[in-house]
């Protein structure tokens, strides 16, 4: 054992529901390792759950990725994300982008026009806007109309 | 008769080659991740197509959490059962993990310990999902990195008790095999010696890469020849019912994809689905 004792109800069965809940809290939102499990083992389970989530955000969120720089993103993406618990690759993205601005143009763009979609308050899944409704972003006119995203070069 | 017999090589659907996908001549069966496939019940353009020319779709779940000790959730049963309808799947396939707890969501497949407990946990969920489902459901033991520190049962024992008690098919991942058994220092052959091979409904072969000293089942790099060995020693044993390769991302060319496939058509003797069948 690696530390920590196991209880009795844990070695006669019974707690199966905690044990599976305090595993998935240590692999992805950052809380304790539970005792017995080998350290490297987990450790290669977090560091390859990390790049998965970072493919499947860079497939939502392909400007945001590509603005990360050639090869960069899963590294940046993973040094973000440890310890923030997976909420799906659009919510990751989102959050990402958030906590960390995209400085280009191509990855703004992609967010301006996620906005216009869709509302998003941080906490909750993100629900479509309704109605039409116009931006203007970057020289751009971006427009929503039936829960499409229609856009016109002003410039 | 087993829901996919003479059914053959078939590839895991993605959009992605969804182009390449159409245009095997030999194509006889498909998967398809049973989550991406609208609520509304119809699916995309493209597998409607493949449906059209008599490919039989499988779905395929990875959110379901079998082996969780929450019960399923109801909707992504009525969801799975859905997709089953929606593409008139002769099965539907899941895994024997769990991927979230406590309202947490791990984001992937993740072990169960080896107990009696979990394996009452996926008796329970299986039979809460089978309960709705119109067809068999296959059950894909998964691989990982990590184990239980107190496991109570081999992996062998495992599989075969919940097999038993919930009539469930086994999709058996043959590259998961490899890969778990690399990782854990042991012989492939000794879990394939051990499990119901009769109840398989399908094999799936993907590929993986070393790394940092252990095999990770990527699904993104070639596979390897030691698997496809593999997959020629479990064929002497029991040439399963049908064979699917599954690639999820970093997709090769289109050669080195066929290759693939004619490669899972050379280990088991099914006929090869990159040429025009011979009539």
């Amino acid at each position: 054992m690696s530390g920590g004792t196991l209880t009795g109800s844990d070695l006669t069965g019974g707690g199966l529901a905690r044990r599976q809940e305090e595993l998935v809290r240590a692999l992805v939102a950052g809380a304790a390792m539970p005792a017995g499990f080998d350290a490297g083992a987990v450790a290669a389970t977090q560091t390859a759950l990390l790049r998965k989530r970072a493919e499947d955000v860079a497939r939502t969120w392909p400007r945001l990725a590509a603005s990360a720089g050639a090869g960069q993103w899963p590294r940046v993406f993973s040094a973000w994300a440890a310890g923030h618990a997976p909420l799906g690759s659009l919510r990751d993205g989102w959050d990402y982008a958030r906590a960390n601005p995209p400085g280009d143009a191509a990855a703004t763009r992609e967010l301006a026009l996620r906005e216009l979609l869709w509302t998003y308050d941080g906490e909750n899944s993100p629900r479509p806007r309704r109605g039409p409704a116009a931006r203007l972003h970057s020289g751009e006119l971006l427009i929503r109309w039936r829960g499409r995203a229609l856009t016109f070069r002003t410039r | 008769m087993t829901p996919l017999a003479g059914r053959g090589v078939g590839i895991g659907w993605r959009p992605e080659i969804s182009g390449f996908v159409a245009e095997l001549p030999g194509l006889r069966f498909v998967e398809v991740v049973a989550e991406s496939l609208p609520h509304s019940g119809e699916p995309p353009e493209a597998l409607a197509r493949l449906l059209a020319a008599g490919v039989a779709v499988v779905p395929h779940g990875v959110k379901l959490s079998l082996g969780g000790a929450e019960p399923v959730d109801p909707h992504r049963v009525e969801h799975l059962a859905q997709a089953a309808r929606a593409v008139n799947a002769p099965l539907v396939s899941e895994h024997i993990a769990y991927v979230r707890a406590g309202g947490v969501e791990a984001g992937h497949l993740l072990p169960l310990p080896r107990s009696r407990e979990a394996v009452d946990a996926v008796v329970a969920n299986v039979a809460r999902t089978t309960a709705e489902l119109d067809v068999p459901l296959a059950l894909e033991p998964i691989a990982a990195l990590f184990e239980w520190p107190d496991d109570e049962l081999t992996e062998a024992e495992f599989l075969t008790e919940i097999l038993e008690r919930t009539d469930a098919l086994l999709l058996l991942d043959i590259a998961n095999v490899y890969a778990n058994a690399l990782n854990r220092g042991e012989d492939p052959m000794d879990l394939l010696n051990r499990l119901p091979l009769e109840r398989m409904a399908y094999v799936h072969v993907a590929g993986g890469r070393i790394h940092g000293g252990r095999y990770h089942d990527t699904h993104t790099d070639p596979v390897p020849g030691e698997v496809l060995e593999l997959l020629g020693e479990l064929c002497a044993r029991q040439r399963p019912p049908a064979i699917l390769l599954e690639r999820d991302g970093h997709y090769p060319p289109a050669a080195s994809l066929r290759a693939e496939l004619d490669a899972l058509s050379a280990a088991t003797g099914y006929p090869v689905i990159t040429a025009a069948p011979v009539t």
